[in-house]
């Protein structure tokens, strides 16, 4: 199969910008990825249906969850960020465990979130 | 920025979880303190949760307040006589009797979610004027939206924006409550505030409904317990 072509980069002026949320979960068991990816696209797409999430630009970032510590990186649109924060907040379970989501910082590069 | 959540159930009042779950849970939340809104029934049961929350307080670091959630209007005309033994006097709202009680009432000090089981916002134009005049703080409780489903928080949201609205046009005191009765159900600060931002409030008002209002609420109550305070704007100078 033909590898496909990259497209070039757009020009910063023409991207959209990004915010990274990143936050914790607390819980009563620990909590996989898998789980905690479908919890918030079916929270995020219940309360606010396709539509609404096609404009939030949303999109967990897998490589960056900490299964140990539980701290995870979703990234949106910087209009978006309070939309992302409300929807995260109406969350209550993840697989069979309850769960709060804490919010620790908002940040427009993955680097500034100082995860590590 | 200080916040406090002021309607928080424990154990004492129907609520599931413990005084230390909660307000450990809180302060790791990042909350400054916390209001337990408990259902009155003796004076032995005040005092003894006046002693578990000193203990607790000390223990996590956190303020901890005592608040109570009239459920009816014989009750609220009791505990508003009792107002100087304890830090809130909430009002649980619903029916139209107590919303319209607790606003006339100057001794309470939150009217908890008067949209409660009800089709409309359970406020009026009259009522957030009366709200406004007695300094009443109006509730919006997030655990209504957090448990309801669908329709139902459709109805709750657009009951809460309708409230929101009322309370910026006649300038009554807002307030962002998780309302929960189980430490899983706190919310950080930056999702009430968040969430009030898209219940139609802005974000400079949202952030002072968590923590500017609360503050000023508390620091009223303090007043409240001194020897020289009267009533709302009375007290002795000399």
């Amino acid at each position: 199969m033909r590898q496909q072509e990259k497209l070039k980069i757009l020009p910063p002026t023409l991207r959209k910008k990004e915010r990274y949320i990143s936050f914790k979960v607390i819980s009563e068991e620990p909590i996989v990825y898998s789980d905690l990816e479908a919890g918030i696209w079916q929270t995020l797409l219940e309360f606010y249906g396709e539509l609404g999430v096609s404009q939030l630009n949303v999109s967990v970032v897998r490589n960056l969850y900490d299964s140990q510590n539980q701290i995870g990186v979703i990234r949106c649109n910087n209009k978006s960020v309070p939309k992302v924060i409300a929807g995260l907040g109406l969350i209550t379970r993840l697989g069979e465990s309850r769960v709060i989501f804490k919010i620790l910082k908002i940040s427009g590069t993955i680097k500034s979130l100082s995860l590590k | 920025m200080k916040c406090f959540d002021l309607h928080v159930h424990s154990a004492f009042s129907g609520g599931q979880s413990s005084l230390e779950q909660l307000a450990s849970t809180a302060k790791d939340l990042g909350y400054a303190g916390i209001c337990f809104a408990e259902y009155f029934e003796s004076e032995e049961q005040l005092k003894k949760l006046k002693d578990d929350i000193a203990k607790i307080s000390e223990k996590t670091g956190i303020k901890i307040y005592l608040g109570f959630e009239a459920r009816n209007p014989k009750e609220l005309v009791k505990l508003s006589g009792k107002i100087r033994m304890f830090d809130l006097l909430l009002a649980q709202g619903g029916n139209l009797e107590m919303n319209r009680l607790a606003c006339e009432t100057p001794q309470v000090d939150i009217l908890t979610h008067p949209e409660n089981n009800r089709n409309d916002s359970g406020l009026n134009h009259v009522l957030v004027k009366l709200a406004a005049q007695n300094n009443v703080a109006i509730e919006v409780n997030f655990r209504e939206l957090l448990l309801a489903s669908k329709r139902t928080r459709n109805i709750i949201m657009k009951n809460l924006s309708q409230n929101i609205i009322l309370a910026k046009k006649f300038h009554s005191p807002i307030v962002l409550c998780s309302g929960s009765v189980s430490h899983f159900e706190l919310r950080s600060p930056e999702v009430m505030i968040s969430m009030a931002t898209q219940l139609g409030l802005e974000l400079d008002r949202a952030k002072s409904s968590i923590s500017k209002i609360p503050e000023d609420i508390l620091k009223c109550s303090n007043e409240r317990k001194s020897e020289k305070w009267i009533s709302p704007g009375v007290r002795i100078v000399k």
